[in-house]
């Protein structure tokens, strides 16, 4: 009688395991499917009816967009992160961040629109930075786990979010009680379009910037190691705690500057207790998906994007968000089981010894 | 005069900030299990929801009538959700920070999701009031210390107190502590790490549980979306804070309770230094955050700068896998 049990691979092949934890994400996904099914939803209709909403029309694409540029943001901000081994679950709130500081200068300063939209992107980048900077020093000098010091402050930033837009900064002259002024210079649109702005270039720009960075430069090169093997970073001669601070405030201004762009989308030049709408979490997911890999980034994060769409069309027709919030936890598990399923292979113990044990 | 004002705001503050804490000590006696045999589990917002939720459903769907029915009934559904997440890191050895998120969002959609129907609905069948000490203490002093319901002191004294003489008195203790802090070794002598990882993460799971549903049968007593809010985060960070040891944990949630009903007490009275009534009430809400994170800055920070603070490790092997062929 032959028994199977779980060994582990000497070497895991890193493309084999993204693809694994794409299979993982869409075995997940049939499960909801399934679920769904199971508690009287017709999850093929659901699914046509997404697909629908989505090709079905320019409008279909285009939402699809601007759901993608916040989803991009925070997902590059993680993933630039990851590479590191840093978990930054914080980037909702950096995102936010972002957002409060470009509309106060928004509201605040009177030029030329391109003059003030620079300052406000400034602004942003800086305020998502400053965001995540006590979490960074005590990475990097005291040694404290950034997960939940990061977490914490989403809590707190949405809070400051809020009392803006009711206190404040509140929009006094709207009936709107919860929401606040309006910034009165947008970025240019795209020729083309209905609704979009230039904001859809600006995350595959600094896709292409992180993924020229890791590929040919010494510092992206130094990440890396860092977050192969920290300790062997250091013996190598690589200052990890300047890396630290410098990658945690890096994520921290990507996903700020996530903010400030989405005040360009159409109905959202204002800030209010729904801003975020879960893009720090969204855009989490699709970086743990993508591994860290920057082009994995910008796919996943575009199919995610249409999901999310598709997930707010099909909330009017009675799917609620809290499905899609379930559906994201499955799927988060499916992509953690096939990151691991790379690594282990099933062997038939009492059968000969493995040839990589005989390699070893 | 001006003495007894100040007492008397004290005695009220601490009345209130003993219920408002009870959720959060025991989410960080849940998440204390588990880790110190090495298992983190991030899902505590989640397994607050689970819990909570599939109380309501016992009690206003099932019509259960004891409140610790419903209790346990929280307690198993949020103890098979942490089975879920035992099989994933323990069995398959999935990356704990992943799988912990993904239960801290599943949760949270699934709980919302069950509690659709019932937004807002009373909960009947509630604790009652347990009164300890009788005549013994006087009137602010017995409505701060000694007037709850019967589960704030099974989480404020009896579940830490055993928690302490268990993990640091007993044998079975010593062992679950090695499981956390170096698996080989404890494998070698003959413990199970599977086996108590799994056990302890499905029980502090359930302890977890027991919060959320304490939540809706006491404290709040309904049921509304994200009925966590944050707890469960600040729970994890309690455990920081409490360097995993199970009666410090219950003054670090206590911290987070403080400054939760400060917020409460500032709305409800109107205060208004420095700020108007209602900027204070907004500033006031952050401040738990805060005080929190400051929390488990300051003991690392005073740890670099050299000051001794007594053992604040995390165990050595928390979050992360162990298989028998790779020590």
């Amino acid at each position: 009688m032959s028994t199977y049990r779980l060994e582990r691979r000497l070497e895991v092949d890193t493309k084999k395991q993204a693809l694994t934890r794409v299979a993982g994400a869409l075995i997940a996904m049939a499960v909801a499917g399934l679920v769904l099914l199971l508690t009287g939803r017709n999850s093929f209709k659901i699914l046509f009816d997404g697909l629908e909403a989505i090709f079905g029309s320019q409008r279909g694409l285009e939402g699809v967009a601007l759901r993608a540029i916040p989803i991009l943001m925070t997902a590059l901000a993680v993933a630039l992160s990851l590479r590191m081994k840093i978990w930054n679950i914080g980037s909702g709130g950096q995102f936010l961040m972002g957002a409060f500081a470009a509309l106060g200068v928004g509201i605040h300063v009177n030029g030329p629109g391109w003059l003030v939209l620079i300052l406000m992107a400034l602004a942003a980048l800086v305020a998502g930075s400053l965001w995540i900077l006590v979490p960074a020093l005590a990475r990097a000098y005291w040694d404290v786990n950034e997960i939940i010091t990061t977490l914490l402050l989403n809590f707190v930033a949405a809070q400051l979010v809020t009392w803006a837009s009711i206190g404040f900064w509140r929009d006094t002259e709207a009936a709107v009680i919860q929401s606040t002024k309006r910034v009165p210079y947008r970025l240019a649109e795209l020729p083309g379009t209905d609704s979009l702005t230039i904001a859809l270039l600006v995350p595959f720009v600094i896709a292409l910037v992180l993924f020229w960075i890791f590929r040919s430069t010494t510092i992206g090169f130094e990440i890396d190691t860092i977050g192969g093997n920290a300790r062997a970073a250091a013996f190598a001669g690589i200052n990890v705690r300047r890396r630290i601070l410098l990658v945690m405030l890096c994520t921290g201004a990507i996903a700020g500057l996530g903010g400030m762009l989405q005040l360009s989308a159409p109905g959202a030049r204002q800030l209010g207790p729904g801003y975020e709408a879960q893009f720090g979490l969204t855009g989490f997911i699709v970086a743990a998906l993508a591994g860290g890999a920057m082009m994995g980034v910008l796919v996943g994060g575009t199919f995610i994007a249409s999901m999310f769409f598709a997930g707010l069309v099909l909330q009017t027709k009675g799917l609620s968000v809290y499905i899609i919030f379930g559906i994201y936890g499955l799927i988060l598990t499916g992509v953690a089981l096939g990151e691991m399923a790379a690594r282990y292979r099933l062997v038939r113990v009492g059968d000969a010894v493995s040839s990589e044990r005989v390699a070893s | 005069m001006t003495f007894a004002l100040i007492e008397n705001g004290f005695l009220s503050l601490i009345s209130s900030a003993i219920p408002a804490s009870t959720v959060v000590v025991l989410a960080a006696l849940g998440c204390l299990v588990g880790e110190r045999v090495g298992v983190l589990n991030l899902g505590q917002e989640g397994l607050i929801g689970i819990g909570g939720v599939y109380a309501v459903i016992a009690v206003v769907t099932w019509g259960v009538g004891s409140p610790w029915v419903a209790l346990a009934i929280g307690m198993a559904a949020a103890g098979i959700a942490g089975l879920m997440f035992a099989v994933a890191v323990v069995v398959f050895r999935a990356s704990q920070v992943l799988v912990g998120l993904a239960l801290a969002l599943g949760g949270i959609g699934l709980s919302n999701q069950l509690g659709t129907n019932r937004n807002g609905v009373q909960v009947r069948t509630q604790f009652s009031e347990f009164s300890l000490g009788g005549s013994l203490v006087d009137g602010g002093v017995r409505e701060a210390l000694f007037a709850h319901d019967p589960m704030v002191y099974v989480a404020y004294v009896l579940l830490p107190l055993t928690l302490w003489f268990i993990l640091f008195r007993t044998r079975h203790g010593m062992n679950m502590r090695a499981v956390g802090e170096n698996p080989a070794a404890a494998d070698a002598v003959g413990v199970s790490v599977t086996w108590s990882r799994i056990g302890y993460s499905v029980l502090g799971a359930a302890i977890s549980g027991a919060g959320g549903a304490y939540m809706v049968l006491s404290f709040t007593p309904t049921w509304s979306p994200d009925i966590a809010r944050g707890r469960g985060w600040v729970a994890l960070a309690v455990v920081i804070f409490a360097g995993w040891r199970p009666v410090r944990a219950v003054f670090g949630a206590l911290l987070y309770g403080t400054m939760f009903s400060l917020g409460l007490t500032a709305q409800a009275r109107g205060w208004g230094f420095l700020f108007n009534a209602t900027d204070l009430a907004f500033f006031l809400s952050m401040l738990p955050f805060l005080v929190t994170l400051a929390a488990i800055l300051l003991p690392a920070g005073a740890a670099k700068i050299g000051k001794r603070v007594r053992s604040t490790a995390a165990p050595a092997a928390l979050a992360i896998p162990y298989s028998r062929e790779e020590r």
